[in-house]
């Protein structure tokens, strides 16, 4: 082997090594019985945490290996009905909209007392449609701003349609599901309801919403782009954004922060299921278990700038004192999305 | 009396084979479901999108980026190319990588430099308001003129080398005829040059029209998602809204815009060329 890697291989080097790789090729059934191979399909920006908290945490207890593949949630949801018949997935960490998909598709399995048993100690309002998924961390939306061109925090979220934002304020698309609060937020403005009534009454919120055109510089489809341009001052605030996203950011030392709005803040829930007939099934639900575990959400909310869902773990230090965190209602959410989408194109176009 | 297959033609069999896999084949699928749903054959996809005014706002928005996309780069691209084909030596070769080199560097790159460029204390707004043209700074990024400047950029390239390889072909001794016989420069140009290439110019506005037509990214980076074309249209119907029978209607109308204006303007090239 020596020669092979000092770069000058004899032939005799080179007929060792292939017969140990033929030999090795021949029988993949010795390698794979010695590890179990857990597949999980997740967000491509998770993938950092994942591979450094969970997997050599989960791989330690279990002897098994973890691979995570990071993607978009509605490039899971495909991954998992392509292979519906022969799943390869065993466990899936995906947005709660897209999980009302995989539902209606008959593609989770669901999560039960005896399987999963932190699900027990979860925060009320965290396990969804009996037990198909539940939620293990709650990044949170807020208000972003450029701490350089903002001399105040904002603390409404009626802020940013304030005339002096002139073409500085960024929403993202409701195609994006954090899109979707500005919907709530605006209804709520508009009504004077709680932002959780005033989510029924998404006409009130459309409506509003067209008023904030002027002050619109774009609506953003990829995350960077909108960090960019806040983080270089072209823009001065993102409404509504991700903790997840823009506290790391804060962290990495991009001149923003985020404001958490009188009115209150979304939750924006990541949640997590097994894959109806997943390989390793007692392996899938031990992962599940260990995320919505305590041990594990104290790791995670930190680098995750996340509110836990365990009720015995405390929120990470930095969070705005006194955030009044709203839910979304996720089934009305998945009944009219396809028509406020189309409401969005027509009423916000350029 | 048999007629036998040119050997030469065979030279064009991995190509045909390629894009039979490539192309060929996905175009017929999508062709098909473009057609035929759940209930069968059926026309009713095209009708639903093309009896809503948004759709038509659409279809306006993609032609209308498209032609003033290749507008510009005809405006731009003509006079450029006639400077490379009547350049020399070291000039010639330095303008030649400066058309070229750009094509190297990736689209998402280009489009993240004209998000700096176009903003409201870029070097456009900075210049304009030193120049007194602007009273005040402006942004020209996520408006429609900053689409049609940043993806005139991106094309350029393939308006000017197709008139280029024109250009190059001309015999010089026509203008020089034209000059002897006490034509100005003017009328040189007009009734000469221009004439000549117009297989050339015609060829630069089918590549540009039908790269402009189905552009994806520029659009996507540098207006946002408040100016919705077909391609961008399509891309959100299959990746986002999983409507494939939208996706494929769109795409398809796409497709035909595409197609019409590359066969149309190939038919014209080849008449220009013959009676030119």
């Amino acid at each position: 082997m020596s020669s092979i890697l000092s770069g000058t291989p004899n032939r005799r080097a080179l007929l060792r090594g292939g017969a140990a790789a033929s030999a090795l090729l021949a029988s993949p059934a010795i390698l794979r019985a010695q590890t179990r191979e857990l597949v999980v399909g997740g967000a491509a920006g998770h993938k950092s945490w994942v591979e450094e908290i969970v997997v050599p945490a989960f791989e330690k207890a279990h002897g098994a290996k973890v691979i995570f593949e990071g993607t978009r949630s509605l490039v899971n949801l495909e991954k998992m009905q392509k292979n519906k018949d022969k799943p390869y997935m065993s466990v899936v960490q995906m947005d709660d909209p897209v999980m009302i998909l995989a539902v209606k598709e008959g593609l989770l399995e669901p999560l039960t007392a005896a399987r999963v048993p932190n699900l027990a100690a979860l925060k009320p309002g965290t396990v969804h449609m009996d037990g198909m998924w539940a939620n293990y961390l709650q990044p949170w939306l807020g208000i972003a701003y450029n701490t350089q061109a903002m001399k105040a925090p904002p603390t409404s979220w009626a802020d940013p349609y304030d005339p002096a934002y002139k073409g500085r304020i960024v929403l993202p698309s409701i195609q994006n599901t954090e899109g979707l609060a500005n919907i709530f937020a605006a209804a709520a403005i508009a009504t004077g309801l709680s932002l959780d009534a005033a989510q029924k009454d998404a006409d009130a919120g459309f409506r509003k919403l067209a008023t904030l055109k002027p002050n619109l510089l774009t609506v953003y489809t990829q995350q960077p782009q909108a960090y960019n341009l806040l983080e270089q001052g072209e823009a001065w605030m993102i409404s509504s954004a991700m903790s997840s996203y823009a506290l790391e950011r804060k962290a990495a030392g991009a001149p923003i922060a985020l404001a958490a709005p009188k009115e209150g803040v979304f939750a924006m829930p990541s949640g997590i299921a097994v894959v109806k007939g997943a390989p390793q099934a007692d392996l899938a639900f031990a992962y599940v278990d260990a995320l919505l575990g305590a041990d594990m959400q104290a790791k995670l909310v930190g680098p995750t700038f996340s509110l836990p869902t365990h009720t015995g773990v405390a929120a990470p230090a930095g969070m705005p004192a006194g955030m009044v965190v709203h839910q979304i209602d996720w089934a009305n959410v998945a009944r009219e999305r396809g028509d406020w989408l189309k409401r969005w194109d027509r009423e916000m176009s350029l | 009396m048999r007629r036998r297959i040119d050997p030469v033609a065979l030279l064009a069999l991995p190509a045909a084979a390629y894009l039979l896999f490539a192309y060929g084949w996905p175009l017929a699928a999508l062709l098909v479901r473009s057609v035929h749903g759940p209930g069968g054959f059926s026309l009713a996809p095209f009708a639903a999108f093309l009896s809503d005014p948004f759709s038509w706002r659409v279809i306006g928005n993609t032609l209308s980026t498209a032609g003033l996309t290749t507008l510009v780069c005809l405006a731009v691209g003509y006079p450029a190319a006639l400077a490379l084909a009547w350049s020399r030596g070291i000039v010639q070769v330095v303008l030649l990588l400066s058309i070229i080199l750009p094509l190297s560097v990736g689209v998402v790159v280009k489009a993240y430099a004209w998000q700096i460029v176009l903003r409201r204390d870029g070097i456009v707004s900075q210049a304009l308001v030193g120049l007194g043209l602007w009273s005040e700074p402006q942004r020209l990024l996520f408006t429609e003129t900053g689409l049609v400047i940043g993806a005139a950029n991106v094309f350029l390239p393939f308006m000017i080398l197709p008139i280029y390889s024109v250009i190059r072909l001309l015999d010089p001794r026509l203008r020089a005829a034209a000059a002897t016989l006490g034509a100005t420069p003017l009328h040189r140009f007009l009734r000469v040059t221009l004439p000549l290439t117009l297989p050339g110019i015609v060829s630069g506005i089918a590549f540009v029209f039908s790269l402009a037509v189905s552009m994806y990214v520029v659009p996507s980076l540098v207006i946002g998602d408040r100016y919705q074309t077909l391609a961008t249209l399509t891309g959100r119907a299959f990746l986002f809204m999983r409507n494939e029978e939208l996706g494929s209607t769109t795409a398809v109308l796409l497709l035909a815009m595409a197609v019409s204006i590359v066969v149309g303007s190939t038919a014209l090239a080849r008449r220009l060329g013959s009676t030119g």
